[in-house]
């Protein structure tokens, strides 16, 4: 089959594990292999077809109809190729993700694209905790790639990242950026308490500044030749730079010698 | 082949294989981003004395730069990689960092990388910030930002190369000094307009054009005495009778067809000039084709604006 749709044949009894299942592993197979296909469902594994109808879809692509909140790993260590779920999500959607485009047209759980290092992940609902953030015991969060989300994000977000790109769009929860390595993380809305706490290096785009951690140093309002290029590089950030003139740079968190900051307009 | 009253001589331009590279040059007004092209690009004439050859390609809207600011296209060329590596950081140091509101991007995404930021980031004493923003691989997409006392100096971390050739070259053998020079001012004016060229020499125009060899030891390059009119009847001369001063364009381009196209407007605009604004000749120069491997044929590369004169 050259693409792959899924729809769950009833809401999902126990968490099932859908890491590894990506359309670079779905689309090569046939139908009778698919079905065949082995999935953690609980304590024990089953047969994809014992959880999903399987039917055609297009080229490269692997479709999710309604999606689950039982639904755990979606997209986990994809290299290539679409993944699209029209539904909510588990935990772990995307984590490790190398390439590929995955799209949740509803919630995700917690760690969404922790450890992302390249592709890119649309979230249209919320997502849990540690999105883009490092798995448990993991010394770094995403390294690369764009990690959208379209509602607000948990606490901890952006926790140890090291790169790439997280945008959220509503409100991000206590702890956002905690520890930060590198990389970029803009949020539309109000931001938790203790954003950026920990923080080494990286950039926090900030419609209002928050009040920040005390090892975190106002420098003042700049006017930043590097916001006009981002905006024009990066299309993401276009809209979110748009009309500014002037940033408010508070650098932190330097109790720690970190340099990263926080930009917000002035 | 005659043009309006100009010789075409039947002879070549000989020019050299060199490797460069482009860089995009913006900041808060139109003449700081001239001021810092010229700068980068001075002292950049002639590999033999200067280590590279440089200049301006283009002026840059604001619309076309990476930034929306006002910018200007500068070429780099060197006989070596290796050179145009050196060079290039030491210009960037030494004229883009120090110029007022300046940033300095990629003009070249392919080939080898020539570094930008990638060397001078340390000027910022460790608080340089690297960005790599968004999933694109292109070339450019990460840059720094050095702080600097004027606020921040933003660079591309490196950028491409590109196989390009240098010393296309034509003559203007003209009846005085002051025609030759009308024509190579308007040689040089038409030649502006070609993309992928750069005239490194002062104002584009070459007065001292020179011959491989000197009587003197440890001398790669001298007067070019052939073509001296002082010297006429006491050495081999070029110049008929009526030549009084002869002024030399030369090229250099990312390709053998971008330079191939600015030798042909050039010539065209000193032709459209004709015999009665004093020019008598083009001729070309070369090592009798031993030397270099690019051959600008002065009569093919004019063939179709000849309209049927020869």
């Amino acid at each position: 089959m050259s693409g792959v749709s899924l729809k769950p044949r009833a809401p999902f009894e126990a968490r099932v594990d859908f890491s590894g299942i990506t359309p670079a592993v779905t689309c090569p197979l046939t139908l009778r292999e698919l079905e065949h296909l082995p999935v953690p469902h609980g304590a024990r594994s089953v047969k994809l077809a014992e959880l999903f109808f399987i039917e055609s879809a297009p080229e490269g692509v692997l479709l999710i109809e309604g999606g689950d909140e039982r639904l755990d790993g979606v997209g986990a260590g994809m290299l290539e190729g679409e993944l699209i779920v029209d539904g909510p999500v588990g935990a772990w959607a995307g984590r490790g993700m190398g390439g590929g485009v995955l799209r949740i047209a509803g919630d995700a759980g917690d760690f969404l694209g922790a450890e992302l290092s390249g592709g890119r992940i649309e979230l249209a609902g919320k997502a849990g905790a540690h999105a883009g953030g490092a798995s448990s015991g993991s010394r770094r969060g995403m390294s690369g790639g764009v990690l959208k989300i379209g509602g607000s994000a948990g606490p901890r977000a952006a926790e140890r990242q090291r790169g790439g790109l997280l945008l959220v769009a509503g409100d991000a929860g206590e702890g956002l950026a905690t520890d930060m390595i590198a990389g970029t993380v803009s949020v539309g809305g109000a931001v938790g308490p203790l954003a950026g706490r920990g923080m080494k290096r990286g950039t926090i785009f900030l419609r209002e500044v928050p009040a920040l951690p005390a090892g975190f140093v106002d420098t003042g309002a700049h006017e930043l030749i590097a916001l006009r290029l981002i905006a024009r590089r990066v299309p993401e950030l276009a809209e979110v730079l748009a009309g500014w003139t002037l940033a408010r740079r508070i650098v932190g968190d330097t109790l720690l010698g970190g340099q990263g900051e926080v930009l917000a307009p002035e | 082949m005659i043009l309006n009253g100009v010789e075409i001589r039947d002879t070549f331009a000989e020019a050299f294989p060199m490797v460069g590279t482009r860089l995009i040059v913006t900041a808060d007004t139109p003449e700081w981003a001239l001021t810092a092209g010229r700068t980068t690009t001075g002292f950049a004439t002639s590999v033999i004395g200067c280590g590279c050859e440089a200049g301006i390609e283009r002026v840059l809207a604001p619309e076309e730069t990476p930034d929306g600011r006002p910018g200007v296209s500068l070429l780099i060329f060197a006989m070596d990689f290796k050179q145009l590596k050196t060079v290039v950081p030491l210009r960037l140091g030494q004229c883009v960092l120090t110029c007022p509101t300046t940033a300095c991007y990629a003009g070249i995404e392919t080939g080898k990388r020539v570094p930008l930021a990638k060397t001078i980031r340390y000027f910022a004493d460790g608080h340089q910030i690297s960005k790599k923003i968004g999933d694109g691989k292109g070339a450019g997409m990460r840059f720094w930002r050095l702080p600097v006392m004027e606020g921040e100096f933003v660079c591309d971390e490196d950028t491409g190369s590109v196989d390009g050739v240098g010393g296309g070259n034509f003559l203007i053998l003209a009846r005085s000094r002051a025609a030759a020079l009308k024509a190579a001012e308007a040689a040089v004016a038409a030649m502006g307009t070609v993309g992928g060229v750069i005239l490194p020499f002062p104002g584009g125009v070459v007065r001292s054009g020179s011959k491989v060899g000197s009587k003197y030891k440890g001398l790669f390059a001298s007067t070019n005495d052939a073509y001296c009119p002082t010297l006429r009847g006491t050495r081999p001369s070029a110049l008929p009778p009526e030549v009084g001063s002869v002024l030399e364009i030369v090229i250099d381009g990312v390709s053998f067809e971008a330079v191939s196209e600015a030798t042909r407007v050039g010539i065209t605009a000193v032709c459209a000039l004709g015999a009665e604004g004093g020019v008598v000749a083009v001729d070309a120069g070369n090592y009798g084709g031993n030397l270099g491997p690019f051959h600008f044929k002065l009569r093919e590369i004019m063939k179709d604006s000849a309209g049927g004169a020869a």
